[in-house]
């Protein structure tokens, strides 16, 4: 095994204080890291986020998931809402959240390198 | 925009609307409205958003009184789990009178056959103490902060909440002391082999009249006196008066948090004695065989009311919980 492989199959942050911020939120876990990836790129509302998902991640999030997951990270304290002169409040991603969302997707990185390399080890690179 | 125009789409996002709570509408309702207008003006006509809406609004429903696991502001969730708490252990504790009084009754004629139906009475009856218990030990430092905040600030919103608690428990114990000189176990074997007194078991009996299979036969429930048919009809309103009055109590009460936490306590005590008195309920519905029963025979209407008296008690154990997690969060200190 080498060491890359190590720290990819081994415990590392995986079990870490900020991946459980994500963790916790059960089947919320995939919509919540749709829209912290998306707050990452700056403040969005309701449904701009819907059309950036829609156009990174191929899916489009219903506005009742939509609404579930902002009030669960809101909550958390991962997002915050900001002031806005109309209807449309827009949300951008705190700093716990930028780093609850950089762990969840460091150990998503770590899962899809080693099923990467397992499948080109046993399947070949095709 | 739909083919109906705007002031349709308006229309439709409203109707959505409704499905979510008020405090959730309060915080997140008009900008969930622009969201909805947005996606109408989309795809006017979608069966999958409109069942998402659905599904997700009576989450938020049942998040708002605190039955789910979802992390509300503390000092809320801890009121609306103390607030379904008390209404679900309420509407446990009529089913559970019903059958305790049935059980009575028939106590007082003769000794069961069964041993599992003495047994459950028994366990029953020993439950049904401690949460009267319960009830007594929450009900009087809730009643004292009730009368003394009104007398301070009669303008506060209390009044109708403490009203209807009122009207409900003041109906309640006046038709129930009416009716119970009506008790079937009147006459009985004079001494009372049960653990609940007879005058008791009488007034369980006559405040939980209405919870009868004679529903189901009218021609014979039309055979009563008028007056008890009337209380028929009467007692389950002034029940929901008292569990809606003492659950809005809960809820805009101002109480220090010692209180808080002592009613929570109380709370857990509340659903551990409904869990006791679950268990004996189902040791008598379901472990008197083939014996002959008589009056102990567990019908159709008591397994009904088990069923219905399971889902309560899973939401008070639900809501306690919640309770529970809302006060461990108040008590940590800020940043801990």
């Amino acid at each position: 095994m080498t060491g890359s492989q190590r720290s990819a199959e081994g415990t590392g942050p995986a079990q870490g204080k900020d991946s459980a911020a994500l963790g916790s939120f059960g089947r919320y876990a995939g919509p919540a890291t749709l829209i912290l990836s998306s707050l990452a790129g700056g403040p969005k509302h309701g449904y701009a986020l819907t059309k950036d998902i829609e156009q990174f991640a191929g899916l489009r999030l219903a506005p009742g998931t939509l609404y579930e997951a902002l009030s669960r990270l809101e909550g958390q304290g991962l997002i915050e809402a900001l002031e806005s002169a109309d209807r449309r409040r827009p949300y951008q991603l705190t700093a716990v959240g930028a780093t609850a969302l950089r762990a969840h997707l460091d150990d998503q990185r770590r899962v899809a390198d080693v099923g990467l390399s397992r499948l080109t080890r046993s399947w070949g690179s095709t | 925009m739909t083919a109906d125009g705007p002031a349709a789409a308006q229309r439709r996002a409203a109707r959505l609307l409704r499905w979510y709570p008020v405090t959730w509408r309060a915080r997140y309702g008009a900008e969930f409205t622009e969201l909805l207008l947005a996606e109408l003006a989309d795809r006017p006509r979608s069966w999958q958003r409109t069942a998402d809406v659905v599904r997700s609004g009576l989450l938020a429903r049942l998040t708002a009184v605190g039955l789910t696991s979802h992390r509300q502001e503390p000092a809320g969730q801890l009121r609306a789990g103390l607030a379904t708490t008390g209404g679900a252990l309420a509407a446990f504790g009529i089913l559970g009178g019903a059958m305790l009084a049935q059980l009575t009754i028939g106590w007082q004629w003769g000794s069961p056959q069964a041993p599992a139906t003495a047994a459950g009475t028994l366990v029953m009856s020993v439950a049904a103490l401690i949460i009267g218990l319960v009830v007594v030990l929450a009900g009087a430092p809730v009643a004292f902060f009730t009368v003394v905040t009104l007398a301070r600030d009669p303008a506060r919103k209390l009044a109708w909440p403490a009203g209807l608690l009122a009207a409900g428990a003041g109906s309640l114990v006046i038709g129930a002391h009416h009716f119970q000189n009506s008790w079937p176990g009147t006459g009985g074997t004079a001494g009372h082999r049960g653990l609940m007194p007879a005058g008791m078991a009488a007034f369980s009996w006559a405040s939980t009249l209405s919870v009868s299979s004679y529903w189901a036969h009218p021609a014979q429930l039309l055979r009563f006196p008028a007056a008890q048919q009337a209380w028929m009809v009467v007692s389950p309103v002034a029940a929901a008066c008292l569990i809606t009055g003492a659950a809005g109590l809960a809820r805009r009460l101002p109480m220090p948090a010692r209180l808080l936490a002592y009613l929570t306590r109380l709370a857990v005590a509340g659903a551990l004695g409904a869990a006791c008195f679950f268990a004996g309920a189902a040791c008598w519905i379901f472990g008197q065989g083939s014996a002959h029963a008589g009056l102990f025979h567990a019908g159709v209407l008591d397994v009904a009311g088990l069923a219905v008296m399971t889902l309560a008690l899973a939401a008070a154990v639900r809501a306690t919980l919640s309770a529970r997690e809302a006060i461990g969060r108040l008590a940590r200190p800020a940043g801990g």
